[in-house]
């Protein structure tokens, strides 16, 4: 198959997925073994599937999941085998490549959101959000991140709240009155 | 008579018409800006569209699909960058035409071959589906498994990347599926004893975090680079270039619906085959091929949008998707009650007309927002990348939690994201994952169906599939795939051609 060389081995999008061929990348051995530890478990857990009704068959509920996770086992083991025998990728390393500083502050940034937009709502959860990563990647100044942030917010409630009428946690913001307020003031117009 | 009137919906309802407008505007911008792909969009607007009618939401994702298939060519003839895995052919010609300055002509080209293209695929859609429909009452439960492992292996051995990771990816995503109680008997699978996990893992969740967040952390690699400018002419591209190139965007488009109509393979592989024929019948290109070819752009394009309407057939008819986009297009079908199969056009035949017509509407409308608008697109792409991540990863919890109102979804769509991040850095392709979700019920059911119906015997199920023509064929093409991929296979061609073993595709 026609292979393209782009500068970007990492993956940057659908098209080009990250990786080296006969190379192996930092990381990917450790990765590769979780991968292989994680299907050993899954596939002990597939072997517990008990079936309810009747004899544990070719036909029983544990039949595909065992036989996907044996697939998986043999592959990861396949691919952890073959990288080991591959010379690691000069030059690159686990920090500056493969997990930068910027990449796991934004994920803990994301999983502080989750935790975040029960209990604060929506808004101001994401208020925060806009504003601290906009900040972090595009070093601008105040003004600029907490207004583009504010902006986007905005458009992106209006959008998703009166278009898709999507229903996200009110948490302290009080939503639904602020909205009645509004129309109540259409309504006062008429 | 009842045909043509579905057919119709679309024109006649001025709402339906505007959203497969808006759906193909958004999904030209949304495949041409790098970092935002058609398949990420589509599996962020699912969520969003949940609410809504089937026929309104159809429409719009209809519209983003194909919008988004020939935007993604934009960013891979500007910035070599494909914005879909169906644009990576164009990079290889378009990007050398925009550094010559020629990304004008470039542009008008694909977008008016890209027309072409798929009004064949639509055409071969509208009449071929409805005999694969009849074709597919008489599958056995034991085809519909092969048909489903052949897709998964199919995306996993074509598209780049070893043939293992893509195996592993598939029986990872068939695992993800099967997790919950089984719908037969009710046993947990893979719950862990958790209740969280009983009603299983949400594959919008999957297809979120998988495609939306993971991607946007990839681009966090990229965030200082500046967007670039293009001086973009005229894009209109003169009557005689287009005749000049029609014979040859017949001949691709044929290899586009073809390969997009096999399940497994879509828009990228038949974009890549049609490069390659593309490359063999032109005899005296203009300039060589991987120098800026106009041929070169032609094949690719006229290919992936052809197989849009190829992919179709056996979404719909078998309700087996040719690639991740379109294992995401039945998921919105699943969603809004349809259940894509045989017994679709026969239940509902309008919603498949229904949708004919859409594809036909969107594809007009590819064609006018692709040679319009120029001034607002190159504003568009320049869009600071420091404001578009924090935006999809937004979005993407927005999309994960709208669903099922459910902060589990958004746990769930986080750790997709991350995990995918690590599969994206480590060459492990994603399409498989998302179509192991989707295939995993249909191939759990029919290998259940057809080994009860042999009465538990796996002698009987064999002599089953070899009395069958096709289970035969379907089981030999899924041991072909597993041969191809070992030394046997290499050794067996050389042997064979001579050593010049290079007529076969990988």
């Amino acid at each position: 198959m026609t292979k393209i060389e782009t500068d970007h081995h990492d993956g940057t999008s659908d098209a080009t997925p990250g990786g080296y061929e006969g190379q192996r990348r930092p990381g990917e051995l450790v990765f590769g073994a979780l991968l292989t530890l994680a299907s050993l478990v899954l596939l002990w857990d597939a072997w517990g599937i008990e079936n309810t009704f009747g004899p544990n068959g070719l036909s029983s509920p544990r039949a595909i999941p065992l036989a996907t996770t044996l697939v998986m086992v043999i592959a990861a083991a396949v691919i952890l085998l073959k990288d080991m025998r591959l010379p690691r990728v000069t030059g690159e390393t686990v920090m500056k490549d493969i997990l930068p500083t910027t990449v796991i502050i934004v994920a803990v940034l994301l999983v502080a959101f989750g935790v975040l937009l029960k209990p604060l709502g929506f808004l101001p959860t994401s208020a925060l959000f806009l504003i601290a990563t906009i900040k972090l990647l595009g070093d601008r100044g105040w003004g600029w991140t907490i207004g583009v942030a504010l902006a986007c917010l905005v458009l992106i409630w209006i959008v998703f709240r009166i278009v898709f009428t999507v229903l996200m946690p009110a948490g302290i913001v009080p939503e639904a009155e602020l909205i009645q307020v509004v129309r109540n003031l259409f309504e006062g117009a008429k | 008579m009842d045909a043509v009137l579905a057919f119709l919906t679309v024109f006649t309802h001025p709402e339906l018409l505007l959203l497969v407008g808006l759906g193909t505007f958004a999904g030209v911008y949304v495949g041409a800006i790098p970092g935002l792909s058609v398949t990420m969009a589509v599996s962020i607007l699912i969520s969003f569209t949940f609410s809504w009618d089937v026929h309104p939401a159809i429409a719009l994702m209809i519209g983003i699909y194909m919008g988004g298939v020939y935007g993604g060519s934009r960013t891979a003839i500007l910035l070599n960058i494909p914005g879909a895995p169906s644009a990576i052919a164009t990079a290889l010609d378009g990007y050398p035409m925009a550094k010559r300055g020629e990304a004008g002509t470039a542009i008008g080209v694909t977008t008016v071959m890209s027309f072409i293209g798929g009004f064949i695929g639509i055409g071969v859609l509208a009449v071929a589906a409805p005999f694969v429909s009849d074709f597919a009452l008489k599958f056995q439960p034991r085809d519909y498994m092969l048909l489903a492992v052949l897709g998964i292996l199919l995306v996993g051995s074509l598209s780049t990347g070893s043939l293992v990771k893509g195996i592993f990816a598939g029986a990872l995503g068939i695992a993800i599926g099967a997790v919950g109680r089984d719908p037969l008997t009710f046993s947990e699978r893979f719950t862990f004893d958790l209740p969280l996990m009983q009603g299983g893992i949400s594959f919008i969740a999957v297809m979120i975090g998988m495609f939306g967040v993971s991607e946007a952390l990839m681009q966090l690699h990229h965030v200082n680079k500046d967007a670039v400018r293009q001086q973009i002419s005229r894009i209109v591209p003169s009557l005689s270039t287009v005749k000049k190139h029609l014979p040859l965007s017949v001949q691709t488009s044929a290899i586009g619906v073809l390969i997009g109509a096999l399940p497994g393979t879509g828009g990228d592989i038949a974009a890549l085959m049609a490069y390659d024929h593309a490359k063999r019948v032109t005899k005296n290109p203009e300039r060589p091929f991987g120098d800026g070819a106009m041929e070169g752009l032609v094949a690719p394009e006229t290919a992936n949008n052809a197989a849009v309407g190829g992919a179709f057939i056996p979404m719909m008819t078998l309700g087996i998707p040719g690639d991740a986009v379109t294992a995401i297009m039945i998921g919105a079908l699943f969603i809004h009650g349809l259940n894509p199969g045989p017994m679709l056009m026969i239940d509902q035949p309008d919603m498949f007309w229904f949708i004919v017509g859409a594809l036909v509407m969107a594809n007009f409308f590819m064609l006018l927002f692709g040679l319009t608008g120029i001034k607002l697109f190159t504003k568009i792409v320049e869009m600071p990348r420091s404001v578009l991540i924090p935006l999809i990863m937004l979005l993407s919890i927005v999309g994960a939690y709208a669903v099922n109102n459910s902060l589990t979804d958004v746990y769930w769509m986080l750790g997709f994201g991350f995990f995918g991040y690590f599969m994206r850095h480590y060459g492990y392709p994603l399409g498989p994952v998302i179509l192991g979700v989707i295939l995993s019920r249909l191939l759990d059911d029919n290998w259940r169906r057809a080994i009860i119906s042999e009465r538990e015997d796996l002698g009987r199920f064999f002599h089953g599939v070899f009395t069958s023509p096709l289970s035969t064929v379907l089981f030999i093409a899924v041991i072909l795939i597993f041969v191809s991929q070992t030394p046997i296979w290499a050794k067996a061609k050389a042997k064979l051609l001579g050593g010049s073993g290079q007529g076969v595709e990988q």
